[in-house]
């Protein structure tokens, strides 16, 4: 690791390694603490010097933010919003756009990304979010839902219908007609700020809608997700790492008809399919963010076939986890049963299992010979 | 894979690039004029690719109001795009 990485993984031990329990349990992160490693530029590290940020390389971007979900699953679900936040808006954003809202991104400011509506999830093309010109201004009406870290957000970055195709729109929650209503009790990174966006008639200023006649919703959102994938991909790598270590911990000392854990064989094959799962999921990760780093067109195929395996690893690795320390992890708040439940999630988001299927499906088909 | 910023950079070198890239990858040949995206053979996640093969290849950053699927949808727009923004044009 780089100096930076390791000043960075340190914080966020420091920050959330003790914390981790007590926030899941309360369902929320003290909104100041966010500002705190928002302000540092934690939240979106790959955000360019020249905006402000840290500059790290998708590679170390993706290491930080598994060593994050290695501690919190919450806190690692709101990075990789602002971070997804920050990318959209560094990659479709007009200059002045870009100065003035990753500066923000990069000083304490928290941002949001809505794609998801009741009626469109993983077929985003049925989004009826609009997004209008009206004299001087442009309009913003739809509701958005589950939207990752909304409950803490300044910001949030909206895609929807704009005059036959698509926009973003960056909308302060400050404006008029925005509402942000909080999933009650979700299942897992419970202390991440899901919440419902109302957008009704926002108005807001031009400068602050991506709009290009032509633009097509699907590459606004695809290319947006491609952050997301690997984000969530390196944070299901952190996932098995803390399943790993606590299995681990676990089986060595315990012990159970007058041998550890470790030593009954049927234990020990869960710790080896974990630390495979960990291995497996790491280098798919490696591999994507180096493509994504080197500018290889094959990184948007990778991001997937990344996300695909490690959330799958992540939701099984956790379920064996849990296994080996039975009761000792049967607790809410557990580093098991918050990976157990927070892993699960990682297979519905950013692309589900089955989505990923059927994309990898399709590219397999167009490449194989 | 990134060419250098060379005056040997022409619309025809850049198209040969794209249609050769496209071949690869659709198993069959583009006009400069033929719209990818009309007959579904090529996805909105294949653009993506396309745009990142464009940055890589030719050595521009398509950013902004650039980035914009029209600037991807046939080979002709690929190559104005590239000639608009190679290095040492002053561009938009
Ligand atoms: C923890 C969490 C955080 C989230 N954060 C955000 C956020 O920050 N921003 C945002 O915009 N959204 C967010 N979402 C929403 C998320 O993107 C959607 O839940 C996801 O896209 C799936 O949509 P859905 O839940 O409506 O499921 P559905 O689309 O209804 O799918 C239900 C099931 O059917 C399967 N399915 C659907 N279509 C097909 C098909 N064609 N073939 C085979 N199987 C299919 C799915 O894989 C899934 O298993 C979040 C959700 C969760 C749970």
């Amino acid at each position: 690791m780089i100096p930076v990485l390791d000043e960075l993984a340190t914080l966020l031990t420091e920050t959330a390694a003790d914390a981790a329990e007590g926030w899941d349990l309360a369902g929320e992160i003290p909104v100041d603490v966010l500002r705190g490693l928002g302000a540092k530029g934690v939240l979106c590290a790959e955000v360019r010097p020249e905006f402000g940020g840290l500059g790290l390389s998708g590679l170390d971007n993706g290491r930080l933010a598994a060593h994050a979900n290695s501690l919190c699953g919450s806190l690692r679900s709101v990075m990789t919003s602002q971070g997804m936040a920050a990318w959209t808006i560094q990659r479709f954003g007009t200059r002045a756009l870009r100065e003035e809202y990753l500066s923000r991104l990069t000083g304490g400011a928290l941002a949001a990304v809505a794609f998801s509506e009741a009626d469109a999830g993983s077929d985003l093309s049925a989004m009826t979010t609009e997004v209008r010109r009206d004299g001087d201004d442009m309009i913003v009406d739809g509701v958005k839902t589950w939207i990752t870290a909304a409950a803490y957000a300044d910001l949030v970055v909206v895609f929807g219908r704009h005059e036959g195709g698509g926009a973003v729109a960056v909308v302060p929650v400050t404006a008029p007609g925005v509402r942000v209503e909080p999933v009650p009790s979700p299942m897992g990174c419970r202390a991440a700020g899901h919440s419902t966006v109302v957008l009704d008639s926002v108005r807001v200023p031009p400068q602050n809608v991506l709009a290009v006649p032509g633009q097509s919703l699907t590459l606004l959102t695809s290319i947006a997700l491609t952050y997301g994938r690997l984000s969530v991909a390196w944070g299901c790598v952190g996932i098995l790492r803390a399943c790993l270590a606590a299995a681990a911990g676990h089986a060595r000392t315990r012990e159970q008809f007058g041998t550890p854990l470790a030593r009954h064989q049927l234990v020990a094959r869960h710790l080896t399919d974990l630390y495979a799962a960990e291995r497996i999921a790491t280098q798919m990760c490696e591999h994507a963010s180096r493509a994504w780093d080197g500018r290889s067109p094959g990184l948007v195929m990778d991001a997937i076939l990344a996300k695909y395996v490690a959330a799958g690893n992540a939701a099984r690795g956790a379920a064996s986890a849990v296994q080996v320390l039975a009761s000792a992890g049967a607790r809410d708040g557990h580093v098991v049963a918050r990976a157990y439940r927070d892993a699960k999630l990682m297979e519905i988001i950013e692309g589900s299992t089955e989505i990923c299927q059927l994309t990898l499906a399709e590219h397999a088909l167009a490449v194989a010979s | 894979m990134t060419e250098p910023a060379s005056a040997e950079l022409t619309v025809e070198t850049i198209e040969e690039k794209l249609q050769k890239f496209l071949e690869s990858r659709t198993k069959q040949t583009w006009d400069p004029d033929a719209d990818l995206f009309k007959l579904g053979v090529v996805s909105s996640l294949f653009a993506m690719e396309l745009v990142v093969f464009v940055e890589s290849t030719f050595g521009v950053f398509v950013e902004g109001p650039d980035l914009v699927l029209d600037n991807f949808r046939t080979v002709r727009s690929m190559s104005a795009l590239v000639m608009r923004l190679r290095p040492g044009d002053p561009g938009a």
